[in-house]
Protein backbone atom coordinates (compact mmCIF):
# COMPACT_ATOMS: atom_id res chain seq x y z
CA UNK A 1 0.00 0.00 0.00
CA UNK A 2 0.96 3.40 -0.54
CA UNK A 3 2.48 5.90 2.03
CA UNK A 4 0.38 8.73 -0.18
CA UNK A 5 -2.56 7.06 1.19
CA UNK A 6 -5.64 9.07 3.41
CA UNK A 7 -6.25 8.17 6.68
CA UNK A 8 -9.55 7.03 5.97
CA UNK A 9 -8.14 4.67 3.59
CA UNK A 10 -5.56 3.72 5.42
CA UNK A 11 -7.98 2.32 8.22
CA UNK A 12 -10.41 0.45 5.09
CA UNK A 13 -6.60 -0.98 4.19
CA UNK A 14 -5.85 -1.81 7.48
CA UNK A 15 -9.43 -3.76 9.03
CA UNK A 16 -10.00 -5.73 5.47
CA UNK A 17 -6.22 -6.99 6.11
CA UNK A 18 -4.55 -5.24 3.03
CA UNK A 19 -1.67 -4.35 5.19
CA UNK A 20 -0.41 -4.67 8.43
CA UNK A 21 0.19 -1.84 10.73
CA UNK A 22 3.55 -3.69 11.33
CA UNK A 23 4.28 -3.28 7.43
CA UNK A 24 2.84 0.59 7.63
CA UNK A 25 4.82 1.82 9.67
CA UNK A 26 7.69 0.34 8.78
CA UNK A 27 7.75 1.43 5.48
CA UNK A 28 6.83 5.06 7.47
CA UNK A 29 10.17 4.54 9.35
CA UNK A 30 12.02 3.99 6.02
CA UNK A 31 10.73 6.74 4.03
CA UNK A 32 11.68 8.57 7.71
CA UNK A 33 15.30 7.46 7.43
CA UNK A 34 15.36 8.18 3.28
CA UNK A 35 14.02 11.69 3.50
CA UNK A 36 14.18 13.25 6.91
CA UNK A 37 18.38 14.21 6.91
CA UNK A 38 17.11 17.13 4.46
CA UNK A 39 13.83 17.71 5.87
CA UNK A 40 14.19 17.62 9.17
CA UNK A 41 10.46 17.24 9.99
CA UNK A 42 11.86 15.36 13.11
CA UNK A 43 13.32 16.19 16.21
CA UNK A 44 12.95 12.92 17.90
CA UNK A 45 11.81 9.24 16.51
CA UNK A 46 9.52 7.08 19.06
CA UNK A 47 11.72 4.21 19.02
CA UNK A 48 9.04 1.94 20.27
CA UNK A 49 6.70 2.58 17.21
CA UNK A 50 7.24 -0.65 15.73
CA UNK A 51 6.62 -2.66 18.58
CA UNK A 52 3.66 -0.66 18.85
CA UNK A 53 3.00 -1.39 15.54
CA UNK A 54 2.92 -5.47 16.32
CA UNK A 55 1.47 -4.85 19.30
CA UNK A 56 -1.65 -3.39 17.35
CA UNK A 57 -1.85 -6.13 14.81
CA UNK A 58 -1.72 -8.93 17.71
CA UNK A 59 -4.68 -7.22 18.96
CA UNK A 60 -7.00 -6.90 15.42
CA UNK A 61 -5.91 -10.37 14.81
CA UNK A 62 -7.20 -11.80 18.08
CA UNK A 63 -10.56 -9.52 17.22
CA UNK A 64 -9.99 -7.56 20.81
CA UNK A 65 -11.41 -3.81 20.69
CA UNK A 66 -9.36 -1.49 18.56
CA UNK A 67 -9.33 2.22 18.94
CA UNK A 68 -10.65 4.22 16.01
CA UNK A 69 -7.16 5.02 14.47
CA UNK A 70 -5.94 1.18 13.86
CA UNK A 71 -2.03 1.95 14.47
CA UNK A 72 -1.99 5.06 12.40
CA UNK A 73 1.62 7.02 12.49
CA UNK A 74 0.62 10.42 13.52
CA UNK A 75 3.47 13.25 14.42
CA UNK A 76 3.28 15.73 17.34
CA UNK A 77 4.48 18.82 17.29
CA UNK A 78 7.70 19.49 20.14
CA UNK A 79 5.35 21.65 22.16
CA UNK A 80 2.84 18.95 23.16
CA UNK A 81 3.92 16.74 25.99
CA UNK A 82 4.47 13.13 25.19
CA UNK A 83 4.93 11.07 28.21
CA UNK A 84 8.37 9.54 28.60
CA UNK A 85 10.15 11.46 25.85
CA UNK A 86 12.00 14.74 25.04
CA UNK A 87 9.62 17.94 24.66
CA UNK A 88 12.71 20.69 23.49
CA UNK A 89 10.05 23.41 21.97
CA UNK A 90 12.98 23.17 19.27
CA UNK A 91 15.09 25.43 22.47
CA UNK A 92 18.19 24.48 23.87
CA UNK A 93 16.71 25.92 27.16
CA UNK A 94 14.60 22.58 26.99
CA UNK A 95 17.21 20.76 25.69
CA UNK A 96 16.85 17.06 27.12
CA UNK A 97 13.19 17.71 29.23
CA UNK A 98 11.37 14.72 29.36
CA UNK A 99 7.83 15.37 29.95
CA UNK A 100 6.18 13.78 33.21
CA UNK A 101 3.22 13.27 31.46
CA UNK A 102 1.37 13.23 28.16
CA UNK A 103 -0.84 16.02 27.20
CA UNK A 104 -4.65 15.47 26.82
CA UNK A 105 -4.57 15.39 23.14
CA UNK A 106 -2.03 12.51 23.47
CA UNK A 107 -3.65 10.17 25.63
CA UNK A 108 -7.30 10.96 23.24
CA UNK A 109 -4.74 10.04 20.66
CA UNK A 110 -3.52 7.08 22.39
CA UNK A 111 -6.49 5.97 23.67
CA UNK A 112 -7.44 5.69 19.97
CA UNK A 113 -4.73 2.86 19.26
CA UNK A 114 -2.55 6.47 17.49
CA UNK A 115 1.35 5.34 17.15
CA UNK A 116 2.73 8.15 17.99
CA UNK A 117 5.42 8.22 15.14
CA UNK A 118 7.88 11.23 16.58
CA UNK A 119 7.83 14.68 17.58
CA UNK A 120 8.31 17.38 14.79
CA UNK A 121 10.14 20.80 14.34
CA UNK A 122 8.87 24.09 15.46
CA UNK A 123 9.91 27.90 14.99
CA UNK A 124 11.36 28.29 18.83
CA UNK A 125 8.48 28.14 21.45
CA UNK A 126 6.84 28.22 18.43
CA UNK A 127 7.63 31.82 17.69
CA UNK A 128 8.09 32.38 14.45
CA UNK A 129 6.59 31.60 10.50
CA UNK A 130 9.51 29.62 9.04
CA UNK A 131 10.57 27.04 11.35
CA UNK A 132 13.99 29.14 11.13
CA UNK A 133 14.23 30.46 14.85
CA UNK A 134 14.22 26.29 16.19
CA UNK A 135 17.36 25.55 17.93
CA UNK A 136 18.10 22.88 15.99
CA UNK A 137 17.97 24.46 12.68
CA UNK A 138 15.10 24.56 9.74
CA UNK A 139 13.27 22.00 8.24
CA UNK A 140 12.81 22.16 4.38
CA UNK A 141 9.77 22.16 2.18
CA UNK A 142 9.24 18.94 0.45
CA UNK A 143 7.59 20.83 -2.56
CA UNK A 144 11.22 22.77 -2.77
CA UNK A 145 14.07 22.12 -0.41
CA UNK A 146 15.24 25.74 -1.06
CA UNK A 147 12.01 27.10 0.58
CA UNK A 148 10.79 27.64 3.98
CA UNK A 149 8.28 25.30 4.93
CA UNK A 150 5.82 27.93 6.69
CA UNK A 151 5.41 28.10 10.50
CA UNK A 152 5.59 27.79 13.69
CA UNK A 153 4.52 23.58 12.84
CA UNK A 154 6.39 23.45 10.09
CA UNK A 155 7.84 20.03 10.83
CA UNK A 156 4.40 18.60 11.33
CA UNK A 157 3.57 20.00 8.08
CA UNK A 158 6.63 18.67 6.42
CA UNK A 159 6.32 15.33 8.15
CA UNK A 160 2.18 15.02 6.89
CA UNK A 161 2.93 15.91 3.36
CA UNK A 162 6.12 14.33 2.63
CA UNK A 163 4.44 11.29 3.57
CA UNK A 164 6.68 10.40 6.60
CA UNK A 165 3.46 10.18 8.80
CA UNK A 166 -0.43 9.78 8.13
CA UNK A 167 -1.45 12.91 9.87
CA UNK A 168 -0.12 15.64 12.64
CA UNK A 169 -0.96 17.75 15.57
CA UNK A 170 0.67 20.98 15.57
CA UNK A 171 -0.33 24.33 17.53
CA UNK A 172 -1.51 27.55 15.83
CA UNK A 173 -1.66 30.89 17.43
CA UNK A 174 -1.51 33.12 14.87
CA UNK A 175 -1.51 30.68 11.86
CA UNK A 176 0.94 28.53 12.75
CA UNK A 177 -1.32 25.58 11.72
CA UNK A 178 -2.66 27.33 8.89
CA UNK A 179 0.26 28.89 7.18
CA UNK A 180 2.55 26.08 7.12
CA UNK A 181 -0.25 23.88 5.41
CA UNK A 182 -0.25 26.19 3.32
CA UNK A 183 3.32 26.20 2.03
CA UNK A 184 3.40 22.33 2.21
CA UNK A 185 -0.11 22.13 0.09
CA UNK A 186 -1.73 19.76 3.30
CA UNK A 187 -4.75 20.79 5.06
CA UNK A 188 -4.49 22.47 8.13
CA UNK A 189 -7.30 23.67 10.76
CA UNK A 190 -7.31 25.56 13.80
CA UNK A 191 -10.43 24.77 15.95
CA UNK A 192 -12.61 27.02 17.75
CA UNK A 193 -10.74 28.38 21.08
CA UNK A 194 -11.41 26.14 23.63
CA UNK A 195 -12.76 22.94 21.51
CA UNK A 196 -9.52 21.41 21.96
CA UNK A 197 -7.75 20.93 25.22
CA UNK A 198 -4.58 22.93 25.66
CA UNK A 199 -3.74 20.69 28.46
CA UNK A 200 0.44 19.46 28.25
CA UNK A 201 0.29 22.17 25.53
CA UNK A 202 3.94 24.30 26.51
CA UNK A 203 2.14 27.76 26.83
CA UNK A 204 3.07 30.76 24.65
CA UNK A 205 0.17 32.89 24.00
CA UNK A 206 -2.33 30.98 25.76
CA UNK A 207 -5.14 33.22 25.38
CA UNK A 208 -5.42 32.65 21.94
CA UNK A 209 -3.74 29.50 21.13
CA UNK A 210 -5.44 26.24 19.97
CA UNK A 211 -3.83 22.75 18.84
CA UNK A 212 -5.17 21.78 15.50
CA UNK A 213 -4.83 18.80 13.36
CA UNK A 214 -3.18 18.46 9.94
CA UNK A 215 -4.04 16.15 7.09
CA UNK A 216 -3.57 15.40 3.51
CA UNK A 217 -7.22 15.28 3.15
CA UNK A 218 -9.96 17.13 4.74
CA UNK A 219 -11.70 14.15 5.86
CA UNK A 220 -8.65 12.99 7.63
CA UNK A 221 -8.92 16.99 9.64
CA UNK A 222 -12.31 15.44 10.56
CA UNK A 223 -11.34 13.00 11.66
CA UNK A 224 -8.77 13.92 13.76
CA UNK A 225 -10.54 16.43 15.26
CA UNK A 226 -13.64 13.66 16.43
CA UNK A 227 -10.60 12.50 18.59
CA UNK A 228 -9.16 15.37 19.89
CA UNK A 229 -12.17 17.78 20.83
CA UNK A 230 -14.25 18.40 23.69
CA UNK A 231 -14.31 19.42 27.11
CA UNK A 232 -10.85 18.46 29.35
CA UNK A 233 -11.21 19.32 33.63
CA UNK A 234 -7.72 20.37 33.01
CA UNK A 235 -7.99 23.37 30.60
CA UNK A 236 -11.13 25.49 32.36
CA UNK A 237 -11.45 27.26 29.04
CA UNK A 238 -12.46 23.95 26.77
CA UNK A 239 -15.97 23.21 25.46
CA UNK A 240 -18.18 20.76 25.43
CA UNK A 241 -18.95 19.57 21.84
CA UNK A 242 -21.35 16.78 22.31
CA UNK A 243 -19.24 14.45 20.87
CA UNK A 244 -20.37 15.99 17.52
CA UNK A 245 -19.57 13.48 14.38
CA UNK A 246 -17.21 15.90 11.97
CA UNK A 247 -16.59 13.19 9.39
CA UNK A 248 -21.07 12.72 9.37
CA UNK A 249 -22.48 13.97 6.18
CA UNK A 250 -18.81 15.82 5.49
CA UNK A 251 -19.86 15.46 1.97
CA UNK A 252 -23.54 17.70 2.56
CA UNK A 253 -22.21 20.33 -0.10
CA UNK A 254 -22.19 23.94 -0.11
CA UNK A 255 -25.21 24.76 -1.93
CA UNK A 256 -27.21 27.76 -1.05
CA UNK A 257 -24.18 28.68 1.30
CA UNK A 258 -23.43 32.58 1.64
CA UNK A 259 -19.69 33.45 1.46
CA UNK A 260 -17.93 36.74 1.92
CA UNK A 261 -14.63 37.89 0.84
CA UNK A 262 -12.63 39.46 3.33
CA UNK A 263 -11.68 42.83 1.23
CA UNK A 264 -8.84 43.52 3.73
CA UNK A 265 -6.96 40.44 3.21
CA UNK A 266 -7.75 39.47 -0.83
CA UNK A 267 -6.57 43.03 -2.21
CA UNK A 268 -4.03 45.45 -1.84
CA UNK A 269 -0.08 45.81 -2.49
CA UNK A 270 1.12 42.57 0.30
CA UNK A 271 -1.01 40.31 -1.92
CA UNK A 272 0.83 38.04 -4.33
CA UNK A 273 -0.53 38.61 -8.05
CA UNK A 274 -0.36 34.75 -8.64
CA UNK A 275 -1.81 34.12 -4.40
CA UNK A 276 -4.58 36.33 -5.72
CA UNK A 277 -5.59 35.21 -8.94
CA UNK A 278 -5.77 32.03 -7.18
CA UNK A 279 -7.87 33.02 -4.57
CA UNK A 280 -10.37 34.62 -7.30
CA UNK A 281 -10.39 31.23 -9.17
CA UNK A 282 -11.07 29.39 -5.30
CA UNK A 283 -13.88 32.40 -5.04
CA UNK A 284 -15.47 30.84 -8.45
CA UNK A 285 -15.00 27.26 -7.59
CA UNK A 286 -17.30 28.03 -4.64
CA UNK A 287 -19.73 29.80 -6.92
CA UNK A 288 -20.12 26.81 -9.49
CA UNK A 289 -20.53 24.57 -5.93
CA UNK A 290 -24.06 26.97 -5.86
CA UNK A 291 -22.42 29.18 -2.85
CA UNK A 292 -23.03 32.57 -3.55
CA UNK A 293 -19.62 34.94 -3.09
CA UNK A 294 -19.90 38.94 -2.26
CA UNK A 295 -17.28 40.95 -0.35
CA UNK A 296 -17.28 42.19 3.30
CA UNK A 297 -15.14 44.42 4.87
CA UNK A 298 -13.73 43.78 7.97
CA UNK A 299 -11.74 47.33 8.96
CA UNK A 300 -9.98 46.58 11.91
CA UNK A 301 -7.87 43.67 10.15
CA UNK A 302 -5.30 46.30 9.29
CA UNK A 303 -4.68 46.61 13.32
CA UNK A 304 -4.79 42.81 14.04
CA UNK A 305 -0.57 42.43 13.30
CA UNK A 306 0.04 44.96 16.01
CA UNK A 307 -2.67 43.75 18.14
CA UNK A 308 -1.67 40.18 18.05
CA UNK A 309 2.25 41.10 18.51
CA UNK A 310 1.54 43.41 21.53
CA UNK A 311 -0.81 40.57 23.37
CA UNK A 312 1.24 37.56 22.59
CA UNK A 313 4.60 39.29 23.74
CA UNK A 314 2.89 40.26 26.58
CA UNK A 315 1.37 36.61 27.72
CA UNK A 316 4.84 35.11 26.34
CA UNK A 317 6.77 37.59 28.62
CA UNK A 318 4.73 36.28 31.47
CA UNK A 319 4.91 32.75 30.24
CA UNK A 320 8.02 32.16 29.85
CA UNK A 321 8.88 33.65 32.65
CA UNK A 322 9.09 29.71 34.40
CA UNK A 323 12.22 29.27 32.23
CA UNK A 324 14.65 29.96 35.23
CA UNK A 325 16.96 26.56 34.88
CA UNK A 326 15.94 25.36 38.26
CA UNK A 327 12.95 24.04 37.51
CA UNK A 328 14.09 22.95 33.72
CA UNK A 329 16.87 23.29 32.01
CA UNK A 330 20.27 23.04 30.80
CA UNK A 331 23.68 22.09 33.27
CA UNK A 332 24.96 25.13 34.34
CA UNK A 333 26.77 25.07 37.82
CA UNK A 334 24.74 26.96 40.42
CA UNK A 335 28.63 28.09 41.62
CA UNK A 336 29.55 31.39 41.35
CA UNK A 337 26.41 33.49 40.21
CA UNK A 338 24.07 35.41 42.72
CA UNK A 339 20.08 34.30 42.09
CA UNK A 340 19.32 37.06 39.38
CA UNK A 341 22.71 36.98 37.87
CA UNK A 342 21.91 32.70 37.53
CA UNK A 343 18.27 33.33 35.55
CA UNK A 344 19.98 35.70 33.85
CA UNK A 345 22.93 33.69 32.56
CA UNK A 346 20.84 30.91 31.71
CA UNK A 347 18.58 32.70 29.87
CA UNK A 348 20.94 33.52 27.01
CA UNK A 349 20.02 29.65 25.91
CA UNK A 350 16.96 31.59 24.71
CA UNK A 351 17.39 32.51 20.82
CA UNK A 352 17.11 36.04 19.55
CA UNK A 353 13.41 35.74 18.60
CA UNK A 354 12.37 34.28 21.61
CA UNK A 355 14.31 37.09 23.50
CA UNK A 356 12.89 39.73 21.42
CA UNK A 357 9.32 39.01 22.10
CA UNK A 358 10.31 38.64 25.86
CA UNK A 359 11.74 42.01 25.65
CA UNK A 360 8.20 43.80 23.84
CA UNK A 361 6.84 41.79 26.37
CA UNK A 362 7.77 43.62 29.22
CA UNK A 363 7.34 47.15 27.32
CA UNK A 364 4.03 46.46 26.55
CA UNK A 365 2.55 45.80 29.75
CA UNK A 366 4.77 47.90 32.04
CA UNK A 367 3.94 51.43 33.98
CA UNK A 368 3.43 54.19 31.43
CA UNK A 369 3.04 51.97 28.51
CA UNK A 370 0.43 49.31 28.90
CA UNK A 371 -2.26 52.22 28.30
CA UNK A 372 -0.65 53.01 25.20
CA UNK A 373 -0.33 49.16 24.52
CA UNK A 374 -1.78 46.17 25.70
CA UNK A 375 -4.89 48.24 27.11
CA UNK A 376 -5.35 49.39 23.64
CA UNK A 377 -4.83 46.33 21.84
CA UNK A 378 -7.23 44.32 24.51
CA UNK A 379 -10.17 47.21 23.16
CA UNK A 380 -9.20 46.48 19.35
CA UNK A 381 -9.58 42.48 20.06
CA UNK A 382 -13.47 43.24 21.52
CA UNK A 383 -13.91 45.92 18.82
CA UNK A 384 -12.47 42.98 16.24
CA UNK A 385 -14.67 40.45 17.77
CA UNK A 386 -18.03 42.55 16.65
CA UNK A 387 -17.18 43.32 13.72
CA UNK A 388 -16.53 39.44 12.89
CA UNK A 389 -19.96 38.65 14.91
CA UNK A 390 -21.51 40.94 12.59
CA UNK A 391 -20.26 39.92 9.64
CA UNK A 392 -21.36 36.10 10.16
CA UNK A 393 -25.16 38.08 10.86
CA UNK A 394 -24.60 38.14 6.76
CA UNK A 395 -22.32 34.68 5.67
CA UNK A 396 -21.90 31.44 6.57
CA UNK A 397 -18.00 31.57 5.67
CA UNK A 398 -15.44 33.91 5.25
CA UNK A 399 -12.32 32.98 3.10
CA UNK A 400 -9.54 34.48 1.90
CA UNK A 401 -5.94 33.73 1.32
CA UNK A 402 -4.11 31.73 3.73
CA UNK A 403 -1.04 33.37 2.99
CA UNK A 404 -0.58 36.76 0.88
CA UNK A 405 2.55 35.63 -0.35
CA UNK A 406 4.22 32.10 -2.23
CA UNK A 407 6.41 30.47 0.04
CA UNK A 408 9.96 31.94 0.19
CA UNK A 409 13.52 31.04 0.33
CA UNK A 410 14.97 30.88 3.57
CA UNK A 411 17.07 34.03 5.11
CA UNK A 412 14.72 36.22 3.16
CA UNK A 413 12.68 37.55 5.95
CA UNK A 414 15.03 36.50 9.05
CA UNK A 415 16.49 40.21 8.91
CA UNK A 416 13.65 41.77 9.41
CA UNK A 417 11.42 40.42 12.02
CA UNK A 418 8.42 43.01 11.06
CA UNK A 419 8.56 41.79 7.70
CA UNK A 420 7.92 38.79 9.29
CA UNK A 421 5.17 39.03 11.44
CA UNK A 422 3.72 41.01 8.17
CA UNK A 423 2.72 37.45 6.81
CA UNK A 424 0.58 36.40 9.51
CA UNK A 425 -1.97 38.96 8.23
CA UNK A 426 -4.61 36.78 7.07
CA UNK A 427 -4.40 34.08 9.77
CA UNK A 428 -4.31 35.97 13.51
CA UNK A 429 -8.10 37.32 13.05
CA UNK A 430 -9.02 33.75 13.73
CA UNK A 431 -6.83 33.48 16.81
CA UNK A 432 -7.91 36.92 18.33
CA UNK A 433 -11.70 36.33 17.62
CA UNK A 434 -11.56 32.71 19.12
CA UNK A 435 -13.12 31.10 15.24
CA UNK A 436 -12.13 28.27 13.55
CA UNK A 437 -10.64 28.49 10.06
CA UNK A 438 -8.86 26.03 7.99
CA UNK A 439 -6.61 26.11 5.32
CA UNK A 440 -6.97 23.95 2.21
CA UNK A 441 -4.89 23.22 -0.81
CA UNK A 442 -5.99 24.81 -4.09
CA UNK A 443 -3.26 25.02 -6.37
CA UNK A 444 0.34 24.84 -7.08
CA UNK A 445 2.23 27.70 -8.95
CA UNK A 446 5.52 27.38 -10.35
CA UNK A 447 6.50 24.32 -7.81
CA UNK A 448 5.21 26.32 -5.37
CA UNK A 449 1.53 25.58 -3.01
CA UNK A 450 -0.77 27.90 -2.58
CA UNK A 451 -3.58 27.80 0.00
CA UNK A 452 -7.08 29.07 0.45
CA UNK A 453 -8.23 30.03 4.22
CA UNK A 454 -11.71 29.55 5.41
CA UNK A 455 -13.94 30.74 8.57
CA UNK A 456 -16.82 30.05 10.07
CA UNK A 457 -18.62 30.78 12.91
CA UNK A 458 -17.64 29.94 16.25
CA UNK A 459 -17.64 26.23 17.08
CA UNK A 460 -19.58 25.50 13.33
CA UNK A 461 -16.51 23.25 12.27
CA UNK A 462 -19.12 20.90 11.55
CA UNK A 463 -19.89 23.34 8.56
CA UNK A 464 -16.52 24.41 8.25
CA UNK A 465 -15.17 21.17 7.29
CA UNK A 466 -18.15 20.32 4.93
CA UNK A 467 -16.99 24.16 2.92
CA UNK A 468 -13.56 22.71 2.89
CA UNK A 469 -14.67 19.13 1.38
CA UNK A 470 -16.07 20.85 -1.16
CA UNK A 471 -13.57 23.11 -2.44
CA UNK A 472 -11.11 19.95 -2.50
CA UNK A 473 -13.30 18.15 -4.63
CA UNK A 474 -12.75 20.85 -6.94
CA UNK A 475 -9.13 20.39 -7.29
CA UNK A 476 -6.87 17.89 -8.60
CA UNK A 477 -3.37 18.87 -7.28
CA UNK A 478 -0.04 16.82 -8.09
CA UNK A 479 1.65 14.48 -5.74
CA UNK A 480 4.42 15.81 -3.56
CA UNK A 481 7.99 16.03 -5.77
CA UNK A 482 10.07 13.71 -3.38
CA UNK B 1 3.02 62.43 22.74
CA UNK B 2 5.13 59.83 21.65
CA UNK B 3 8.14 58.85 23.13
CA UNK B 4 11.09 57.37 20.88
CA UNK B 5 12.49 53.85 22.93
CA UNK B 6 16.10 54.25 23.75
CA UNK B 7 18.65 51.25 24.72
CA UNK B 8 18.60 52.77 28.28
CA UNK B 9 15.00 51.76 27.80
CA UNK B 10 15.61 48.47 26.21
CA UNK B 11 18.57 47.32 28.75
CA UNK B 12 16.17 48.33 31.74
CA UNK B 13 13.33 46.26 30.62
CA UNK B 14 16.00 43.08 30.00
CA UNK B 15 17.04 43.30 33.64
CA UNK B 16 13.52 43.54 34.66
CA UNK B 17 12.68 40.62 32.71
CA UNK B 18 15.96 38.90 33.46
CA UNK B 19 17.25 38.81 30.53
CA UNK B 20 21.11 38.98 29.80
CA UNK B 21 21.53 40.41 26.24
CA UNK B 22 25.21 41.16 25.48
CA UNK B 23 24.68 43.94 22.83
CA UNK B 24 21.77 45.35 23.08
CA UNK B 25 22.23 47.04 19.78
CA UNK B 26 21.23 43.36 18.12
CA UNK B 27 18.07 44.78 19.37
CA UNK B 28 17.60 47.84 19.51
CA UNK B 29 16.98 48.83 15.59
CA UNK B 30 14.24 46.04 15.44
CA UNK B 31 12.55 46.62 18.86
CA UNK B 32 12.43 50.34 18.01
CA UNK B 33 11.03 49.39 14.63
CA UNK B 34 8.45 46.80 15.95
CA UNK B 35 7.33 49.71 18.68
CA UNK B 36 6.90 52.00 16.05
CA UNK B 37 4.52 49.69 14.25
CA UNK B 38 2.46 49.20 17.35
CA UNK B 39 1.88 52.94 17.22
CA UNK B 40 -0.73 52.19 14.38
CA UNK B 41 -3.04 51.60 17.53
CA UNK B 42 -3.32 54.94 18.08
CA UNK B 43 -5.08 55.44 14.57
CA UNK B 44 -8.35 53.27 16.48
CA UNK B 45 -11.29 54.81 17.54
CA UNK B 46 -11.76 52.84 21.15
CA UNK B 47 -13.53 55.40 23.00
CA UNK B 48 -16.76 52.65 23.65
CA UNK B 49 -14.66 50.49 23.85
CA UNK B 50 -14.52 47.80 27.03
CA UNK B 51 -11.63 45.17 27.96
CA UNK B 52 -12.82 41.64 27.43
CA UNK B 53 -13.25 39.33 30.62
CA UNK B 54 -13.11 35.59 30.34
CA UNK B 55 -15.71 34.80 32.87
CA UNK B 56 -15.98 31.25 34.61
CA UNK B 57 -18.81 30.02 36.94
CA UNK B 58 -17.40 28.39 40.00
CA UNK B 59 -19.99 25.63 39.61
CA UNK B 60 -17.45 24.82 35.78
CA UNK B 61 -14.32 24.29 37.66
CA UNK B 62 -12.82 20.89 39.29
CA UNK B 63 -13.58 20.36 42.59
CA UNK B 64 -10.78 21.80 44.28
CA UNK B 65 -9.04 19.06 46.19
CA UNK B 66 -5.84 17.62 46.70
CA UNK B 67 -4.83 14.62 44.29
CA UNK B 68 -1.39 13.46 43.96
CA UNK B 69 0.82 13.63 41.14
CA UNK B 70 1.75 10.16 40.39
CA UNK B 71 4.61 10.43 37.64
CA UNK B 72 7.44 11.33 38.83
CA UNK B 73 7.37 15.07 38.54
CA UNK B 74 10.10 16.28 40.67
CA UNK B 75 12.60 13.77 38.68
CA UNK B 76 13.06 17.18 36.02
CA UNK B 77 14.00 19.15 39.02
CA UNK B 78 17.70 20.19 38.99
CA UNK B 79 19.92 19.94 42.73
CA UNK B 80 16.86 18.29 44.08
CA UNK B 81 17.63 16.69 47.69
CA UNK B 82 15.94 15.34 50.44
CA UNK B 83 12.40 17.95 49.58
CA UNK B 84 14.38 20.83 48.78
CA UNK B 85 15.88 22.19 45.55
CA UNK B 86 19.40 24.22 45.92
CA UNK B 87 19.73 27.34 44.15
CA UNK B 88 22.07 29.99 44.04
CA UNK B 89 22.25 31.93 46.74
CA UNK B 90 19.88 35.18 47.10
CA UNK B 91 22.18 38.81 47.86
Amino acid sequence: MSLAVSAIEYIDNVKNGNTTVEDFVAKTLEQISKHDTKLHAYLSINENALDQARQTDKKIKAGEKIGAFYGMPISVKDNICVKGGKTTCASKMLEGFVAPYDATVVSKLKNQDAILIGKTNLDEFAMGATTEYSAFGPSRNPWNTEYVPGGSSGGSAVSVSALECIASLGSDTGGSVRNPASFCSIVGLKPTYGLVSRYGLVSYANSIEQIGPFGRRVEDVALLLNHIAGKDQNDSTTIDNHSQDYLDKIDAGIQGKKIGVISEMSKGDGLDKNVENAFWRAASAFESLGASVDQVSLDLVQHTVATYYVLTTAEAGSNLSRYDNLRYGYSLDLEGYEFKSYISKARRNFGPEVIRRMILGGFVPSAGFAGKYLLKALKVKSKLKKEIVDAFKKFDFLISPTVPILPFKFGEKTEDPLAMYLADINTITANLTGIPAISVPFEIHDGLPIGIQIHANMLQEKLLLQAAYALQGTTKLPGVPL
Amino acid sequence: MIRLVTKEDIEHVARLMRIDIENVDEYFESIQKILNYFDNLDKVDLASEEIPIHEVTVSELRDDKYVPFESKLISQLKSYKEGFIRAPKMN
